[in-house]
């Protein structure tokens, strides 16, 4: 059974935070915040700047590419998750009709990196990725362009702002499973090209992202945006409650196991979607943590903030497009339209 | 039956600073406090590596590598930047010993997986354990993930089925961990001869766990181990020493060869003689 001990459980909770990682004077061992600075390219003529024309909580468990059976990953399933799975449907239905970004932005918490935070800038990523923790459900086959100007430039800005980031240039170092979850259940033909950011934090080690390092990664995400005049689309690709199981049946997609992990874990995550759908996001500044403090949730990996943070915090309604478990975590995927409420 | 199976152990940090061509004086020394070990290790003959790396971390029941002999190219997710940030490999596996391993693990009612796969990520912590404990390569590991929801003293029965399973088939083995000790990381790119354990807080705990382990302590440092998992953000909250204690390797007094920052966290390298 998992371990939810109350000690491990407020040992999780009373960890430092590990996600602050604005540059520091050299003789500091830990972080303090510098101002942000302006933006490196201060606002271009209107009709030149580009925008967010919608954001996606986009999440990625493995199992919902294994249950598609798609060409580009190699074990084969009975399928399974099917209301995400439809709501990934209905997003790419939206996302080709509607918003016909000229980019995908990911920001994922398993590609974790230690210090600050990285945004691939190689060309063209391609590779195979054997998943070191679900290996059975993931052996993917990617081959994707980035938009290297984006990439770059939003390195620049979070530079700008203060923050340690870097430009990851290494054809070698694989995708993880965070990054290509989203992106393929968004755009499986991947014909759109894609910025890929890291996490700077490790779930596993710690219970409370920085989520203020986000605010100021997603408004330098945004700026970059603007400056490079892009249509872009964010994707969050973060699960809600992240207690579950730590074994799994015969079959990964036996659905008659497939449940909350319990119903504590599905309340918060159903308060968080309620203050969603209402278009209560301002107040998601401050349930946002207290959703990570009562389920662990995966947001503190800082995916949600962050593109919530490059969005304004909208207060428009987030659309539900589903919700369910998986290996009892809950996973929604929701879009927020700014033209459609605008 | 252990103490004739068992040969040796050894905590071992799996930052691959160890390997840099430019190592900040605290790498450069537990870079050479691991060959120390390794050479111990290797004078005892051994037949195998029992091993766990904190960096192989798994959620869903407790994996086991299968494959014959993983070998290829590792580019660090973080440290790619640096030479120490790719990294060669090639092992052997144990696989007699891994199944029986897993197999006790099953019968034992924990759920176990031979992962065996083309192109599985070898974890940098194993790689660095590679190179330094065993560069010619010449001894087969037989190696387990650390699942980070499992309870820790799951980790300890884990440790203890490998043991019985390198008795069952005939093994004498090294038991190594990998891990880090406190795991606050500097959150700045650094010049190596800027490292320093992050806050002075870790750097007490650190050497308070040693200090025990050095006395022969260890279970006085496993009943410590979720003060100092909350107070010094340790390495998959102590796993490993839940590990070691439950092999019966790591019995009577340690010899703490090294310790010192690796980017702000803390590593050691241990070493413990068979009793």
């Amino acid at each position: 059974m998992p371990d939810t001990t109350a000690a491990r459980r407020r040992a999780d909770r009373r960890l430092p935070r590990m996600s602050q990682v604005f540059r520091m004077p050299a003789a500091a061992g830990r972080v303090t915040a510098v101002a942000p600075a302006q933006p490196s390219h201060p606002a271009e003529a209107p009709e030149a700047r580009g925008r967010i024309v919608a954001g996606y909580l986009a999440p990625h468990p493995p199992h919902l590419i294994y249950a598609e059976n798609p060409p580009q990953n190699e074990p084969r399933s009975t399928g399974g998750w099917e209301i995400l799975r439809w709501a990934y449907e209905e997003a790419r239905t939206r996302l080709r009709q509607r918003h016909r970004p000229d980019v995908i932005i990911v920001h994922a918490p398993h590609w974790i990196t230690m210090v600050g935070h990285h945004v691939n800038c190689v060309p063209n990523p391609r590779g195979r990725s054997v998943e070191p923790i679900f290996p059975h459900l993931l052996r993917y086959s990617y081959d994707f362009r980035t938009d290297v100007e984006l990439a770059e430039a939003i390195v620049d800005e979070a530079d700008a702002a203060g923050l340690v980031a870097s430009r990851m240039t290494d054809p070698g170092v694989r995708v993880d499973y965070a990054t290509i979850g989203a992106l393929h259940l968004l755009n499986p033909d991947w014909d759109i090209p894609v910025v890929s950011l890291s996490a700077n934090n490790n779930p596993y080690y710690y219970s409370e992202a920085g989520l203020d390092d986000m605010e100021v990664l997603g408004e330098a995400t945004r700026r970059a945006i603007e400056r490079t005049g892009r249509r872009a689309v964010l994707a969050a690709s973060n699960s809600l409650s992240h207690l579950h199981w730590d074994t799994e049946p015969e079959l990964p997609e036996d659905m008659a196991r497939e449940h909350p992990y319990n119903h504590h874990q599905y309340q918060w995550d159903m308060r968080l979607l309620e203050l969603i759908r209402a278009g209560r996001t301002r107040d998601l500044r401050t349930f946002i943590p207290e959703h990570i403090e009562q389920t662990a949730a995966e947001i503190k990996a800082g995916s949600l903030s962050w593109m919530l943070a490059a969005m304004g915090w909208p207060e428009i309604p987030g659309d539900v497009l589903g919700y369910w478990t998986v290996i009892g975590t809950g996973n929604a995927v929701i879009e927020w339209d700014p033209g459609r409420h605008g | 039956m252990a103490d004739a199976t068992i040969v040796g152990a050894a905590l071992v940090p799996g930052m691959p600073h160890v390997l840099a061509d430019a190592p900040a004086p605290s790498w450069k020394a537990l870079g050479g406090a691991m060959r120390e070990v390794g050479h111990r290790l290797r004078a005892t003959g051994p037949d195998a590596v029992v091993l766990l790396s904190t960096q192989w971390f798994t959620v869903l029941g407790h994996q086991f590598q299968h494959h014959p002999n993983p070998s290829g190219t590792y580019v660090d997710e973080n440290w790619y930047g640096y030479d120490y940030g790719h990294l060669d490999y090639d092992h052997r596996v144990d696989l007699e010993l891994v199944e029986r391993w897993a197999a006790e693990t099953e019968r034992d009612g924990m759920q176990a997986r031979l992962t065996r796969y083309d192109d599985f990520p070898i974890d940098t912590g194993t790689i660095v354990a590679g190179h330094l404990l065993d560069p010619d390569g010449g001894l087969p590991v037989a190696q387990v993930s650390c699942n980070l929801y499992a309870p820790a003293d799951a980790l300890e029965r884990i440790g203890a089925l490998a043991t019985t399973a390198a008795t069952a088939v005939g093994r004498r083995v090294a038991v190594v961990v990998v891990t880090g000790l406190s795991a606050g990381l500097i959150q700045r790119w650094i010049s190596p001869g800027e490292d320093h354990i992050l806050e002075p807080g870790h750097d007490r705990w650190n050497r308070r766990i040693l200090d025990l382990l050095a006395a022969g302590n260890l279970a006085g440092a496993l009943e410590q181990r979720e003060a100092y998992a909350l107070a010094a953000s340790v390495d998959s909250q102590g796993r490993a020493l839940a590990f070691l204690a439950g092999t019966g390797a790591a019995t009577g007094r340690a010899d703490v060869l090294e310790y010192g920052p690796i980017w702000g966290t803390g590593a050691a390298v241990v070493h413990w003689r068979p009793q």
